[in-house]
């Protein structure tokens, strides 16, 4: 076999080859998705064709001889035949230009395409074939749907465990930390954790309205910030029940309308914070308009089982 | 008189030269680097992360990268070559005319003058960020004082002509000119705000004419065009003289080379869409854009099998000579990426390779496979004939040569695969119909791509400097050549 | 016809002229009227938001950011609803780009906060590990130009007739007006007010301070233009 076809052949194989990883590489696979389809054809139409015209034209270097009548002129020396042109090249010019006119005059407007009819069109079809998935998706499964959302949308704050990378963001692992109760106790909250604006006030306000009395020592504020990120256990329970219990529950899971759970976390209130995201001591909590209602839930499930795990 | 071969006078296109291997292992340096810093971040900061780091920072050097190799390298290979090409297609000489060689001269002194506050201002952040057009106003009156220097060089030159018909080299020559020009002056209509406001902030500041989708579409209007009349037609240009002139081959057809033109001139305007592929601007123009890149597919390949088949049965030529082999695989590149391009402008395969890197992978096929080696060509057929001397060392051509290609190789399949994969991997969703991968996902593996590509685009800098060194050797080595030399370009061992 | 032309080199470059600046006349000129028009709720940047974009494009961070999200769902997924014509009519220069090696920031507002830009923008690596991002920490030092932002809009305003100081639609009912000094020292005064409040929720202590002495850092302006990103 002459040298030029072993060299075509390893070529074509090898960027073949290249373009097998890639598409391997990105895991999913064609995935029956048609533009995926498209560009891994198109990948090897562009291999196959120019391998083979390329070696077409080296194989006429190789055994041809040039030919031809040569124009009277000369440029510095340079010739020029007057060769006709080359049979194919002229026939497939004219063909993609006819196609082209067609395309556009004819082929488009009839078809009418929109991109944006396309894309309806594509997630209508996404969201009828998951809606129908998402019914029976429960426990363990909801929890690790809600962990490939968190993967790809909080990992980026939260980090890939959710310990909150060094406080840049709350640690999920835990419901709260100590100083985040504290500071809620200095200052109050106001993120909206019960879905509308309903304040906790701050240390002077929980009794009365007095901003010079606290009701609350600093002492018994540290006590108690420990006993909360303790998940209510330890010391501190008189102090809890005193200051706290009246709105947070005795057990610290919330009432109704009145204060959310600060015990554990629970779907309900991750779905909150990310419909109305939330700020606080360690940052802003962006909301999450672009979930939707199942992924939401899903992700409320996975955080609630890190933490519900200890 | 008549029959006096005549003097050129190469003076000019010396200076070019010089500049081309100046700016191109700058360029290409700074290229590399940053290729180097995308496989290893803390490059980065290589000096330190204070104050230094602004500018070693790889988002400040891409510009200069780009700029530097496109409007340093190339354009001055096109006008080393235009300065020799031009004098010798047309039949006189640049010493008959006073005028010319004083328009050539201011030619090459404001643009290098040019350049250097370029570097600076780029240096400094001072940018527009339209892509290839990033220079401030100042700048772009600058560039239009250079641009009409050159044409009225081209005009001066044509006027004093003895050859009547213009040489196919002289068409794309012509084209390069008028669609730069017209292209340059539209898309940077801007405003300066100093002068605007009464004197409030920064002098060079200005603000575009046009907001938004209209901004995009004069701006890749431009931008598609800037790479076809800069890194495609005067690369035409060239091979359509050094490489029937090196190999004493006639031009395989008249016809071919005149469709290509026309074609190429007439389609190559409405391909711009497909830099814009589903962006907000009006479905016709996109599918404008993706038709006629297919369509353009023809009087692109037309070029370079003309060139081709003026090597038919020249194969001996090609296994022999080094120039000629740069010319060869040149041609072949100039195929491949002119065939890659259409394909990524088929809006189906653009959602994949938009905004990856299999684009990148795309530009350097082109840009080093196509231009850097007709460029190194041209300037190796050139240097011979200005100083009357053999080339220095045909061996170490011949290995900068297979340096190189393989440099090229390590590039764009690196990228086709890092660009294939990533764009699939932005696409894909899970089992469960929620994303399958965050972005960060997507750029950790693309990590031996990243190095991979940064070894290839060290190899192609390895086998610029081995070229840089042969030339020097050439220039500064004992004169041989005693009359004019005719094709074949005389090599020492 | 062809050979005549390649003789007579002034009709030669006369019918290429032609040739190619017919495409740009039939692509380009009937677009512009249709496509320039804001959306309702789109507005112009306050002062401290386009002396951020500045610093955006000072430093080319649409090298590696695109700011288009294009109608597919994974990118709708990814990164908000897909861009509309009238969400760039007061961008001048366009920022798209042309390539992603990081992710899309169209609305990156919606879903990154300015406590999260300013650990990300002091140290990528440690936010978001594998990340090929530089550290922008000259950013924390550097002054930001007011003045060329204050000259940029009065300038749009003249020539292109920006609403600032007039209400400006929202898709609520509502009107809200983007102020403009009326001099450059109001002009300051009021890019300080904004850098302001976005230190409130900064924490390194540099910039905290430089800011309660009137000066404004790099990064309070860029965080201001990445939180109008919409
Ligand atoms: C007057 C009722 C009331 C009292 C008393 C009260 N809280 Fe709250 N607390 C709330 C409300 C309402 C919220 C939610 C506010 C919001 O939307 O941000 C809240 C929020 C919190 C949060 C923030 C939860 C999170 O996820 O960040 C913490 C921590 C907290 N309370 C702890 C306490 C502790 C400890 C005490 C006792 C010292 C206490 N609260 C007393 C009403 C109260
Ligand atoms: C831009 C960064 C960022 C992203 C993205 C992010 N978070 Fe957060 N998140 C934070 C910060 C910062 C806090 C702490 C707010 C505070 O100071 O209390 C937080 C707090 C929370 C809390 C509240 C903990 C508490 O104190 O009650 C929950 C729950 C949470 N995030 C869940 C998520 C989920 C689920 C996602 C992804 C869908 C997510 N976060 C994405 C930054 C982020
Ligand atoms: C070398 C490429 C590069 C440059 C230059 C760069 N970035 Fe990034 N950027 C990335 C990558 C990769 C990511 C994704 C990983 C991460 O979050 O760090 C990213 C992420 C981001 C994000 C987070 C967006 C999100 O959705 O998570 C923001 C905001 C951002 N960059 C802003 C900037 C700004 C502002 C600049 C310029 C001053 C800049 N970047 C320059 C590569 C870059
Ligand atoms: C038939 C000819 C060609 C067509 C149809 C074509 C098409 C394309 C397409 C579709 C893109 C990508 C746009 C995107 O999605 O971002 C592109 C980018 C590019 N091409 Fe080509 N291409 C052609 C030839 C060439 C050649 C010969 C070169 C020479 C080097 C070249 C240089 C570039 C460059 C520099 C870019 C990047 C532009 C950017 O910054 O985004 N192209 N081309
Ligand atoms: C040693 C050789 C070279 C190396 C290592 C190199 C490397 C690079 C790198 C790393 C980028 C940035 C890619 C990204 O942002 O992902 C780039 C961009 C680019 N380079 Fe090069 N380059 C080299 C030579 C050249 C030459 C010779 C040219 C032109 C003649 C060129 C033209 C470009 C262009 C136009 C872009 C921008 C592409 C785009 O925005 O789509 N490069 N190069
Ligand atoms: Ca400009
Ligand atoms: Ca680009
Ligand atoms: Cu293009």
């Amino acid at each position: 076999m002459n040298k030029i076809y072993l060299w075509g052949f390893i070529v074509t194989a090898a960027m073949l080859g290249f373009t097998y990883m890639s598409v391997i590489g990105s895991k999913g696979g064609l995935n029956g998705d048609i533009v995926n389809i498209l560009t891994a054809a198109a990948a090897v139409a562009l291999v196959l064709i120019t391998v083979f015209t390329v070696i077409k034209y080296v194989r006429q270097m190789q055994v041809d001889t040039a030919s031809g009548e040569l124009a009277n002129e000369k440029w510095d020396d340079i010739g020029e035949y007057l060769n006709p042109i080359p049979t194919g090249w002229g026939i497939l010019f004219l063909l993609t230009m006819v196609w082209g006119m067609w395309y556009f005059l004819i082929g488009y407007p009839v078809n009418g395409y929109s991109q944006i009819g396309e894309y309806n069109e594509d997630v209508a079809a996404h969201n009828t074939k998951f809606e129908a998935k998402y019914k029976d998706i429960t426990g363990d499964r909801l929890i690790e749907m809600g962990e490939s959302v968190f993967l790809a949308e909080c990992k980026v704050c939260h980090g890939l465990t959710a310990d909150g990378i060094d406080g840049t963001a709350s640690d999920l692992n835990v419901r709260l930390e100590a100083n985040v109760v504290k500071y809620h106790i200095l200052h109050g909250s106001n993120s909206k954790l019960m879905g509308t604006e309903n304040p906790m006030p701050n240390r002077y306000g929980i009794m009365n309205a007095n901003t010079d009395y606290s009701p609350i020592s600093d002492a018994e504020i540290d006590v108690v910030s420990e006993y909360v990120a303790n998940g209510m256990t330890g010391e501190g329970a008189d102090v809890f029940a005193g200051a706290c219990a009246a709105c947070h529950g005795a057990d610290g899971k919330g009432q109704a309308y009145v204060a959310p759970n600060i015990a554990t976390f629970d779907i309900g209130l991750v779905v909150t914070i990310l419909n109305h995201g939330k700020r606080g001591v360690i940052g802003g909590m962006p909301a999450f308009d672009r979930l939707n209602t199942k992924q939401k839930e899903a992700v409320g499930a996975y955080i609630t089982s890190l933490s519900a795990k200890e | 008189m008549e029959n006096r071969p005549l003097e050129y006078d190469y003076s000019v296109s010396k200076l070019f030269i010089y500049n081309t291997l100046f700016v191109g292992f700058i360029g290409m340096f700074v290229g590399t680097y940053i290729a180097w810093e995308m496989a290893f971040p803390s490059l980065n900061v290589i000096f330190g992360d204070g104050a230094i780091a602004e500018y070693t920072n790889f988002s400040r050097l891409r510009v200069l990268h780009t700029d530097s190799v496109i409007y340093g390298f190339v354009l001055s290979g096109v006008w080393a070559t235009w300065y020799y090409v031009g004098q010798r297609v047309l039949k006189v000489s640049m010493a008959e005319s006073k005028t010319l060689m004083v328009i050539g001269k201011l030619h090459f002194w404001i643009y290098f003058a040019s350049s250097a506050v370029i570097v600076v201002s780029l240096f400094m952040g001072i940018t527009t960020s339209k892509e290839y057009a990033e220079f401030e106003w100042p700048l772009d009156l600058g560039i239009t004082v250079i641009w009409l220097l050159w044409g009225a060089s081209i005009a001066g030159l044509i006027g004093l002509r003895r050859e009547k018909t213009l040489y196919i080299s002289l068409w794309y020559y012509i084209a390069t000119f008028l669609a730069v020009a017209m292209l340059h002056l539209l898309n940077n209509l801007e405003i300066p705000t100093y002068y605007a406001s009464g004197g409030i902030g920064a002098w060079s500041h200005s603000v575009s004419m046009y907001a938004g989708t209209n901004d995009a579409l004069v701006q890749w209007w431009f931008g598609h065009n800037a790479v076809a009349f800069v890194l495609t037609t005067p690369i035409v240009a060239i091979i359509y003289y050094f490489l029937p002139k090196e190999s004493g081959q006639a031009i395989y057809s008249y016809k071919l080379s005149l469709l290509s033109f026309w074609g190429l001139m007439f389609i190559y305007l409405w391909a711009g869409g497909h830099h814009v592929l589903f962006s907000t601007v009006p479905d016709w123009v996109q599918t404008m854009g993706s038709v006629f890149s297919v369509i353009l597919i023809l009087p692109s390949w037309g070029s370079a099998i003309n060139m081709l088949l003026t090597m038919k049965g020249e194969w001996q030529q090609v296994a022999s000579s080094p120039i000629i082999k740069f010319m060869v695989l040149g041609s072949t590149f100039y195929m491949f990426s002119t065939l890659e391009g259409p394909i990524q402008a088929i809006k189906s395969v653009n959602a994949i390779a938009h905004f990856t890197d299999w684009i990148i992978g795309h530009v350097h096929d082109g840009a080093l496979g196509w231009v850097g080696f007709t460029i190194i060509a041209a300037i190796y057929h050139m240097i011979p004939r200005m100083f009357k001397r053999e080339i220095y060392s045909k061996k170490l051509m011949a290995t900068q040569f297979w340096i190189q290609t393989l440099g090229i190789v390590l590039y764009f399949t690196s990228m086709w695969i890092a660009g294939i994969t990533q764009g699939m991997m932005w696409r894909a969703h899970d089992e469960f119909g929620n994303l399958a991968y965050s972005f960060i996902d997507t750029v950790t593996v693309l990590h031996p791509y990243f190095i991979i590509r940064a070894v290839g685009g060290t190899l192609y800098l390895i086998g610029f400097v081995m070229f840089i060194y042969n030339i020097y050797k050439t220039m500064s080595a004992r004169q041989v050549e005693e009359s004019e030399l005719q094709n074949a370009t005389p090599m020492g061992a | 016809m062809f050979h005549w032309l390649e003789k007579n080199p002034f009709f030669f470059a006369l019918a290429v002229f032609v040739t190619i600046a017919f495409a740009g006349l039939v692509e380009i000129v009937p677009n512009f009227a249709q496509q320039s028009r804001p959306l309702i709720g789109t507005t112009p940047y306050s002062t401290l938001e386009l002396a951020g974009r500045h610093v955006y494009i000072k430093n080319s961070c649409n090298a590696c950011h695109s700011q288009l999200i294009r109608p597919f769902k994974s990118e709708t997924d990814r990164y908000g609803d897909y861009s509309l014509s009238g969400e760039y009519a007061y961008d001048r220069p366009f920022l798209w780009g042309s390539k992603r090696t990081g992710p899309d920031l169209m609305r990156v507002g919606n879903y990154r906060t300015t406590d999260w830009h300013e650990n990300h923008m002091w140290d990528p690596e440690k936010v978001v590990p594998g990340t090929i991002m530089p550290a922008y920490r000259w950013m924390f030092v550097n002054n930001t130009d007011i003045d060329t932002a204050y000259a940029e809009m009065l300038t749009i305003e003249k020539f292109f007739g920006v609403p600032y100081n007039k209400p400006v639609p929202m898709k609520d009912g509502t009107t809200k007006i983007i102020k403009m000094g009326a001099t450059l020292n109001e002009a300051r005064m009021m890019a300080l007010e904004e850098a302001i409040t976005i230190s409130h929720d900064m924490k390194n202590q540099d910039v905290i301070d430089a800011v309660a002495l009137g000066r404004i850092p790099e990064i309070v302006a860029l965080i201001a233009y990445m939180n109008s990103l919409k």
